[in-house]
């Protein structure tokens, strides 16, 4: 019983983390962030199965995490005020060529970045951007201007 | 002034209104992770190691252990024993506190004999001449699947005579 319990716990507990973190540290991945995402994965890991070599828990654990996923999936899709805890809301950071500093601010974003993920979107200037979305998922949405 | 993308509200999106206290609720979050971390590093979820003694005429017992461990930790539990007097039979003898839901790794030196008595664990150590110490060592790991308080006793005993005992607590993290 107390792995499923621990599975439930790691998923909350990763679930939360990732909410309080903020998006843009989880819509980049650095090669930093990359090698930190396998160790949390390991640390998690040892929390939920601690010395339990089986395959019952192995099914007891990934089942958990699984079911524990589709339920957050189903309340998304259920209910708009659980998407906007589960997920946030997007934010503009990006109004006809002028950046809204007060929003990038918050998301601990620099100019430096917007420009670079503009780059990656093919827009040579911030200028040309109609609208630039920080989307739930972490990543930036440019649309350029016509 | 651009239309915006659908799915985006001006007001919530850009302006932020209603959402200016989303910020703190995520700073609050963190600084809660935080607090647990520096809790752990003062040593209040395990296992920085404390020593209850009890002195008594013929003799005084002393035992180092961790006050709180977490789920398969290894450990230890010191045990020292100077004799005031002369101890016959020395028997150190524990409640099943002390063992229940831990793997005992090892004890060193090994007593010259064990037996439950009660229930509880009979550590028979030997004849302690006066002014003699012995120290004794258990090495644990915590059972994955153990958790909460418990009250550990240790009662040192000449024969079946008291001689002197302690009290503690354990603190089993998940």
């Amino acid at each position: 019983m107390d792995i499923v319990l621990r599975a439930a716990f790691a998923f909350a507990f990763i679930f939360f983390l990732t909410r309080i973190v903020g998006r843009r540290e989880l819509g980049s991945l650095e090669p930093f962030d990359l090698i930190l995402l396998i160790v949390l994965g390991d640390l998690v890991q040892q929390g939920v199965t601690q010395s339990d070599y089986s395959v019952t828990g192995l099914v007891l654990a990934a089942g958990t995490i699984a079911l524990m996923q589709v339920a957050v999936s189903y309340l998304n899709f259920r209910s708009k005020r659980v998407r906007t805890v589960l997920d946030g809301e997007p934010i503009v950071l990006i109004e006809d060529g002028r950046v809204l500093t007060r929003n990038v601010h918050r998301e601990r974003l620099t100019r430096h970045e917007l420009e670079q993920q503009a780059r990656l979107s093919q827009i040579d200037s911030l200028d040309k951007v109609r609208w630039a979305v920080l989307e739930t998922s972490g990543q930036i949405s440019f649309i350029p201007k016509q | 002034m651009a239309d915006q993308p659908d799915g985006i509200v001006l007001a919530r999106h850009r302006d932020l209104k209603g959402r200016g206290w989303h910020p703190w609720v995520r700073r609050a979050l963190v600084g809660v992770v935080a607090l647990v971390a520096l809790l752990a590093l003062v040593g209040f979820v395990g296992q920085s190691a404390s020593t209850t003694r009890a002195e008594a005429p013929a003799a005084s017992l002393a035992v180092n252990a961790p006050d709180g461990v977490r789920g398969g930790l290894l450990y230890q539990a010191r045990f020292t024993i100077v004799a005031h007097q002369e101890l016959k039979h020395a028997t150190l003898v524990l409640n099943e506190k002390w063992i229940d839901g831990l793997t005992v790794n090892t004890i060193e030196p090994s007593p010259v004999n064990e037996a439950s008595r009660d229930g509880n664990l009979a550590l028979e150590l030997g004849h302690l001449a006066a002014g003699a110490r012995y120290v004794l060592y258990l090495d644990y790991q915590v059972n994955p699947t153990t958790v909460g308080s418990r009250t550990l006793r240790a009662e040192l005993e000449d024969g079946e005579q008291p001689v002197a005992s302690i009290t503690r607590s354990l603190r089993i993290w998940p």
